[in-house]
């Protein structure tokens, strides 16, 4: 009998242990439970399957900080303005905006849409939704504040010198917002497309509990193309079907889009190939492969990803032998002692552009001409460059200055951020020491939280570091070699940079869009020729589409992948 | 047998408690900031760290933790989706790597014994070889390859499973990952009956009992099989455990939304939430603990001289 029971028991225990959690039905979409996409959409068309690269941290527009979570965020709410494919800014919920002759004013006049559950968009939800980043102040609060959004006390809000009822936006009537600045910004239109100013319905987010906005489906909601299907924090899979009361809805193709967050880039090759997956970055490794293979290279479309790499040198005493790294003939030896085409072509290959200005191509053209900020790459070419010669004659001048012969750095990078960087930190390591003779350059892996850590606490030598565009201006990059900027990783302080920058941002030259352009690059030339950073290379996505589908918009700044206009078949 | 139970219960409960607390203080001194950021400022973080009351002194903070851990609540993620309670984001990867996991045990562990029942049985002869090789390639092969291969064939060439993870049709799409996952248990326990089989088919009770006339089903089920079975569950338990929590990489290749995978995110994402890292690691021990408890106390029901002992101890 007891063995019976025994036997009994410790099977009922096995089974306990498997059928614990099976008392919700699988698939049940409970809220915490993630119902997961549908490959096909219900009415009838085919969902786009897109590949994401990392989970979708947060859909709050005022929590997200990573691009795969503001492609998702735009996809179901649109902002005052949009992008167009060129990523210029076009009217989105604001049909048109007057700006005052001091420039300083922005009046939007928003146009008749409506959120998903049937309330008008009015420029109250705006009003709020700012308030909120504002008096929170996470990761991109900082947009708002002089420098970037300029927008009229946001920064005494920020400091708690101020209530959030003083921002400089006010609803004048349901569809009439008024912005107000400290100083004119000339990208201003262009930041309106950026999550952190999108509207929250404040109705439906007061009444949410604490926390929640954004967690499900339920507590989600849409004014834009598309809206939340299925979602849970966390998950590897979420999808977003049509948006039918969407103000452009006629321009909208896709019946939804499903989402995969796929870890690996074998992974993401084999489900491109088995049809799972439409849309999929690929790895440099994998690029050559798909070029000589005939179902795949037609298929392969090389898009800017806006982020740059670069090296960052710590010239504080703590650091590098007792400041080594603070001679300028130093970093100026090792910034040109590096092949940076070979970096791109042989180790990072997916059509990555070598980069030699301080502020990366692609993502700032001039209003005026058009003109991309730094279609000129060598316009520092004095300064930066591969010129082994050169970078021997600046070591030297070091050696001499320094009074020493050799020298014994660190580099940290990242073990996990992106296939390729590894292999391009032992390639930099490599380079540098066959080409200046006395100069040891050790590795050390960590992750991208450790080594953030250790830049921001100034305990470096030299690190591999990356930094993507928030907004269509230089100053996204420029801003932060302002002396004890958070991002001043080398602690470079120059007093006639400081000044340039201010004088660009709330200062001479914000009514002058050309003599700003021009100050701009003589603040660059400042950094190159000092070599603050030594610029590595602007990454390019590889991304392979499948037959069929068109129209997917590209950007390196602010939203790398729009559907508005994207279509199967 | 109340007085071990209570004994035993005892013990793990305290031993948990102990662990939360080295948890606790060994995560406070992780490399890695909690509230990773390349654009807030000093003040803004410390603003951060102040509202968390991360400043506090850590037996305070310990405190407060253990107050919130006690109704339950983990708290909210400092790095890893912001703003969501943990409770919410961890519930849905228990329950995804629970029946994933669940499943993965009762495959390996049914045909895992009877593999080593069957090889037992036929010492010596080409089925026990065939079973041995069998469990030393599952022993070998790392589940994720399984998995990959399984993916390739049964997904990719053959369309017939999902290629990802889909909680829409949960068994359908839990056949490839658990049964890559079932292979490790299924050749342990294989290989460990089957051992355990053949050593207690040598010894003289069973030849006392074979001489007496038993034989066949009844011989192996009553005597054979019940005392191969106490060390089977010893080492069946530690890899309930490992199931049960995760597989880091095979949740990770096939998208599934579960603890190995939560605990990968949580340690090498941006930054390393405190938090996350916190709930996750009492949970395993919790689950650890929990099973170990759950055999011991096994242990005294399928033999009674183990609970004899510890009375008399």
């Amino acid at each position: 009998m007891k063995k019976t029971i025994s036997m009994l028991l410790a099977a009922l225990m096995l089974f306990g242990l498997t059928a614990c959690n099976s008392n919700e039905p699988a698939g049940s979409d409970t809220g915490t439970n993630p119902s997961v996409a549908p490959s096909s959409g219900n009415d009838g068309g085919k969902y786009l399957n897109v590949m994401l690269s990392t989970n979708v941290m947060s859909l709050d527009t005022n929590l997200a900080t990573d691009g795969d979570s503001f492609e998702v965020i735009a996809d179901c709410i649109d902002g005052l303005t949009q992008m167009d494919a060129e990523g210029a800014a076009i009217p989105a919920i604001a049909e048109k905006w007057d700006i005052s002759d001091d420039g300083q004013t922005y009046t939007f006049h928003l146009r008749d849409a409506k959120w998903a559950n049937g309330d008008p968009v009015t420029a109250q939800d705006f009003v709020f939704a700012w308030r909120l980043g504002v008096e929170t102040n996470e990761e991109y609060g900082y947009m708002f504040g002089d420098g970037v959004g300029n927008v009229k006390n946001a920064d005494a809000i920020m400091s708690g010198e101020a209530s959030s009822d003083t921002l400089g936006i006010t609803a004048s009537d349901e569809k009439t917002l008024v912005v107000e600045l400290t100083a004119p910004v000339s990208y201003f239109p262009s930041l309106m497309y950026f999550p952190a100013f999108y509207p929250i319905n404040e109705k439906f987010y007061s009444g949410l509990a604490e926390g929640t906005y954004g967690t499900s489906p339920e507590t989600y909601l849409s004014n834009g193309a598309f809206i939340l299907e299925s979602y849970t924090p966390g998950t590897a899979s979420l999808s977003l079907k049509k948006n039918p009361d969407y103000w452009d809805a006629a321009r909208v193709k896709l019946p939804g889009i499903s989402y995969q967050v796929v870890g690996s880039s074998d992974n993401a090759l084999t489900a491109f190939r088995s049809n799972t997956l439409d849309l999929v970055t690929i790895n440099g490794s994998q690029v050559a492969s798909a070029e000589s293979d005939a179902s795949l290279s037609s298929k392969l479309k090389v898009t800017g990803a806006g982020y740059m790499w670069y090296l960052t040198f710590s010239q504080t005493d703590k650091n590098a032998q007792g400041g080594k790294l603070a001679n300028t003939n130093l970093r100026l030896a090792i910034s040109n002692a590096i092949d940076r085409e070979s970096i791109v072509d042989n180790y990072v290959m997916d059509g990555s552009l070598a980069t030699y200005t301080a502020v990366p191509p692609q993502f700032a053209a001039s209003a005026t001409t058009g003109e991309d900020f730094s279609a000129d790459q060598k316009k520092f070419a004095d300064y930066c460059g591969y010129d082994v010669t050169k970078a021997q004659s600046y070591l030297e001048a070091a050696k001499s200055e320094l009074g020493v012969d050799s020298f014994e750095f660190t580099m940290i990078y990242g073990n996990n951020e992106g296939d390729e960087v590894a292999n391009v930190a032992q390639a930099i390591k490599s380079q540098v020491e066959e080409n200046l003779p006395g100069v040891t350059l050790n590795l050390q892996p960590m992750t991208k939280a450790e080594r953030l850590d250790k830049m921001q606490n100034d305990n470096y030598d030299v690190a591999l570091t990356r930094w993507g565009p928030d907004y269509a201006d230089p100053m996204t990059y420029m801003g932060m070699w302002v002396t004890n900027n958070a991002n001043n990783y080398g602690f470079w302080s120059n007093a006639e940079y400081d000044q340039i920058i201010t004088d660009c941002t709330t200062g001479a030259y914000v009514t002058d869009y050309d003599a700003r352009w021009a100050a701009l690059y003589e603040g660059e030339e400042l950094v190159m020729k000092e070599a603050v950073i030594a610029p590595l290379y602007t990454k390019s996505n590889a991304n392979l589409i499948a037959d069929g589908v068109s129209g997917v918009e590209f950007h390196p700044v602010a939203l790398n992948r729009v559907y508005k206009s994207a279509s199967i078949g | 047998m109340v007085k071990y139970t209570l004994k035993r219960v005892g013990m793990a409960l305290l031993t948990l408690l102990l662990i939360v607390f080295l948890l606790f203080v060994l995560v406070r001194i992780m490399p890695g900031n909690p509230f990773p950021s390349e654009r807030m400022s000093a003040e803004q973080i410390a603003a951060k760290r102040l509202e968390m009351g991360l400043d506090d002194p850590i037996l305070v903070q310990f405190g407060r933790y253990m107050a919130n851990l006690l109704k339950g609540d983990f708290g909210r993620g400092t790095s890893l989706y912001y703003g969501a309670p943990i409770n919410t984001v961890l519930s849905t990867a228990i329950s995804n790597s629970f029946r994933i996991g669940g499943i993965a045990i009762l495959i390996g562990t049914a045909v895992g014994l009877l593999l080593g029942i069957v090889a037992a049985l036929n010492r010596g002869r080409f089925l026990d070889g065939f079973c041995t090789v069998f469990s030393i390639i599952g022993v070998c092969v790392p589940s994720y390859v399984f998995l990959i291969f399984l993916q390739y064939f049964f997904s990719f060439k053959i369309p017939f499973f999902p290629y990802f993870f889909d909680a829409n049709r949960f068994l359908f799409s839990s056949v490839l990952p658990s049964l890559s996952l079932s292979l490790f248990t299924m050749s342990t326990v294989a290989r460990f009956t089957r051992n355990e089989m053949v050593e207690v088919m040598d010894s003289d009770y069973v030849r006392l009992a074979e001489s007496k006339g038993l034989y066949g089903g009844t011989l192996v089920r009553r005597h054979v099989l019940r005392n191969a079975l106490v060390p089977i569950v010893t080492v069946l338990a530690p890899l309930i455990v490992d199931l049960l929590t995760g597989a880091l990489v095979v949740e990770k290749i096939y998208g599934i939304n579960g603890i190995g995978k939560l605990m990968v995110d949580a340690i090498t994402g941006e930054g390393v939430d405190y938090n996350y890292v916190l709930a996750l690691g009492i949970l395993y021990s919790a689950l650890y603990i929990g099973i170990m408890l759950v055999v011991d106390l096994l242990y005294g029901l399928l033999d009674p001289r183990i609970r004899v002992s510890t009375k008399e101890g």
